[in-house]
């Protein structure tokens, strides 16, 4: 058993930490709420080859795993980063899978935020699976000129941005929302990338990494919220003293630093079963995914609480945290929803209702 | 990065499975689980004969060196057994502290009769007047002479009906701050005054009341030197913190699962129902967090690195989330979750009954989760002490 970085992915994090707290203070992340997006940070992360880090080297990647790519998404949640780094990193891991010469591939290598991919929702509430007009509402689909989706057994990219999307749409978290037009249909603006038996699977694995780097991002809302939570309980004096003495203050918070340590730990194992234990990589996913989740809207929670009053305010920071970690949370698909594929597959992952149950690990 | 235990846990995994189904039947089981002592001296000097009892011993001391993964399996496969292991436990422990710590005599007359399964203590901390405070111990040891007279009580002395010797936490000096005045010693469970009182609980365990009046201790038993009892406290929990409940959360998820997947006498299947679904998916992300953070622990024991509070965490949220869980089962199942295992119409083999009453506790013994939450809030968040 070894739960350490090693020496690289140290490197890793600490060249991004660097990089982040230089050039994405939280004035840069209030100055992009109305986008969603900074270009200008976008370009100093593909400086670093984070457009390019999950590809295979053939595509012009630097074929980092999935643990790297996590390890790059949890600082990018402790900064707000308004950057579209899990979707691309995603979608690129996709698109290589099913044929390294795919168009997109170059556009991604060459730096562009081109594509994004509209998760996979299967236990949605009915009703809330399109939004107006049939459409779907798609994480970074503001700037994104092509959108990677499933229909049926069908899995397709639909482009032609000025007919199928929408305007960008203010969001709770200050994404680069926008609707998309993702009908399967005829027009020359669907190419289809696979169908049949090798569409659900692929896109399977890319929501089921889609959601394991979000759940790293998750991680990093969490993280820090608690760092300034915990920061406020120590400053601030009520009744003469720090008001992290009181239990009432500090046991919350200290619920929050092991529900965290949680779930940083499930994100990692996810990470490192996709090469070590593959039988369980989706489901572990699906519970990185949940967990993340339910522990950044929680602990956003409490840092907000124990500020009192001020954390309401908009001129403290941690309403900002409280707010993305309950966007990210519902985007992709909404972390309760999600708790019934975290079932399917860790009971019954073939549906026969007799798969050994993939609980305990290696 | 490698989340696997290692082939020596493996090892121990296939032994100890191999042991409960030689040597643990069915009956056994419900056996261990109507007595509720924690301790079954037949199957108990089986494992000790199989070096189990020394296993965590360091080898110079004469144990068997096996690392924190090994021992992690050891009572990870024995808990979801339902293997009566709490003498086990304790004795490892008490041995390993008499080895590092006891005198030569001790060290030559009774460490290998702990290691062979001859002998068992229980351990004497808890008082009715001092549990989480438990440096509040108001047990008197008085100097007599070459002996020691003791007067006082203890409360939930698991095992002191079928153990030989009590390791007794005593207060020996008011001088100094509390924790600076604490004593233990090893007291015969048949010493005259010793007078050993059942307590029966919710959960099905029995434990132990335990009245000391004028019980004459010879110097000789005395473990460590006088008001220096703390370390030797302070070693104990941080053990017991370290573990949680990740094992039993684990036999209880597998027993919903099966439950849910069955066909209900009804012709129905709970798993077809969205709400089981989530719960069951829940409750199967608690039992993997609580898997982890003590795996967690027991690399950073094997590593020789600090614990902080990371055992602390172990525990506490191992505790809360699986009492949280054995109560939503419950809103879930309506009726036939009241029944235990022996009574027709139990669903999950009685699990969701047992974990019901069994649960309340884990956030309650060995440092309730409020003390295990400021020890957290100081060490990992840097708060000033709560307490």
């Amino acid at each position: 058993m070894d739960l350490s970085l090693d020496e690289s992915q140290q490197i890793l994090v600490d060249t991004f930490s660097e990089m982040l707290e230089k050039e994405c203070p939280t004035t840069h992340v209030r100055d992009c709420e109305a986008s969603g997006f900074s270009p200008r940070l976008w370009d100093q992360y593909c400086e670093l080859g984070a457009n390019v880090m999950g590809l295979p080297e053939a595509a012009g990647g630097l074929e980092m795993s999935l643990l790297e790519l996590g390890l790059v998404a949890t600082r990018s949640g402790h900064a707000l980063a308004p950057v579209p780094f899990v979707e691309i990193a995603t979608t690129g891991r996709m698109l290589a899978a099913l044929g390294e010469d795919d168009p997109l591939i170059e556009e991604i290598v060459a730096g562009k935020p081109c594509v994004t991919l509209a998760p996979p929702r299967p236990h949605a509430v009915p009703g809330t699976t399109q939004t107006a007009g049939g459409r779907v509402l798609v994480p970074f689909g503001a700037i994104a000129e092509h959108v990677i989706a499933l229909e049926g057994d069908a899995l397709f990219v639909a482009s032609d941005a000025a007919s199928r999307r929408s305007a960008h749409v203010h969001d709770l978290g200050g994404g680069a929302l926008a609707h998309w037009d993702l009908s399967h249909d005829a027009s020359a603006s669907i190419r289809t990338l696979a169908e049949g038996e090798a569409a659900t699977p692929a896109f399977a694995r890319a929501g089921a990494e889609w959601k394991l780097l979000t759940a790293f991002w998750l991680v990093g809302i969490a993280q820090r919220s608690l760092a300034i939570g915990a920061a406020y309980a120590r400053d601030r004096i009520q009744f003469g003293v720090p008001i992290g003495g009181f239990q009432a203050i500090a046991h919350p918070l200290a619920e929050c630093a092991i529900r965290v340590d949680g779930a940083e730990l499930l994100c990692w194992e996810a990470a490192w079963a996709d090469t070590e234990d593959p039988d369980r990589f989706g489901m572990l996913a699906s519970m990185a995914f949940v967990w993340a989740s339910q522990t950044a809207i929680r602990t956003a929670d409490i840092s907000l609480h124990t500020h009192g009053g001020y954390g309401f305010s908009t001129e403290y920071d941690i309403q900002l945290y409280y707010r993305r970690a309950r966007a990210l949370s519902s985007i992709g698909a909404s972390s309760r929803e999600e708790l019934q594929t975290v079932a399917e597959l860790c009971f019954d992952r073939d549906g026969s209702g007799s798969s050994e149950f993939l609980l305990g690990g290696a | 990065m490698d989340f696997r235990l290692g082939p020596k846990a493996a090892e121990v995994r296939r032994e100890i499975r191999a042991f409960l189904a030689e040597n643990f039947s069915e009956e056994d089981r419900k056996e261990a689980a109507r007595d509720g002592g924690g301790h079954n001296w037949e199957l108990y000097q089986k494992l000790a004969a199989n070096g189990w009892v020394s296993a965590g011993w360091p080898e110079e001391m004469g144990g068997g060196g096996r690392d924190p993964y090994e021992i992690l399996t050891l009572y990870w496969e024995l808990c979801k057994a339902g293997f009566p292991w709490i003498g086990l436990l304790n004795n490892g422990f008490i041995g390993h502290t008499l080895m590092a710590m006891g005198t030569e005599q001790q060290k030559k007359e009774l460490v290998p009769k702990i290691a062979s399964g001859e002998i068992a203590f229980a351990l004497g901390y808890t008082e009715p007047g001092s549990g989480s405070d438990v440096a509040g111990a108001r047990t008197q040891a008085t100097r007599d002479g070459d002996d020691w007279i003791l007067d006082g009580q203890k409360m939930w002395t698991t095992t002191a009906h079928t153990a030989q010797y009590i390791f007794m936490l005593t207060r020996t000096s008011t001088q100094d701050r509390p924790h600076r005045g604490l004593t233990i010693f090893i007291v015969p469970t048949d010493a005259e005054g010793v007078d050993i009182q059942p307590i029966h609980t919710m959960g099905g365990e029995r434990s132990n009341g335990v009245y000391l009046t004028k019980v004459r201790v010879p110097d000789a038993n005395r473990v460590g030197e006088v008001d220096k009892a703390w370390s030797v406290l302070m070693f104990a929990l941080g053990l017991e913190q370290a573990m949680g409940y990740a094992d039993l959360q684990e036999r209880f998820i597998e027993n919903a699962g099966r439950w849910a997947l069955e066909t209900g006498a009804d012709g129905a299947r709970p798993f077809d129902d969205p709400r089981v679904k989530e719960q069951l998916g829940q409750t199967a992300i608690h039992a993997e967090v609580s898997r982890l953070l003590r795996h967690r622990s027991t690399w950073l024991a094997a590593e020789g690195r600090a614990l902080g509070g990371k055992g602390a965490m172990t525990k506490s949220f191992s505790g809360t989330s699986y009492l949280e869980d054995a109560q939503a089962f419950m809103d879930l199942v309506g009726p036939a979750g009241l029944l235990d295992e022996d009574t027709e119409g139990a669903i999950a083999g009685g699990n969701f009954d047992e974990a019901f009453r069994q649960t309340p506790v884990n956030t309650i013994y060995g440092g309730t989760v409020e003390i295990l939450r400021s020890i957290v809030a100081e060490t990992e968040l840097g708060l000033p002490k709560s307490r």
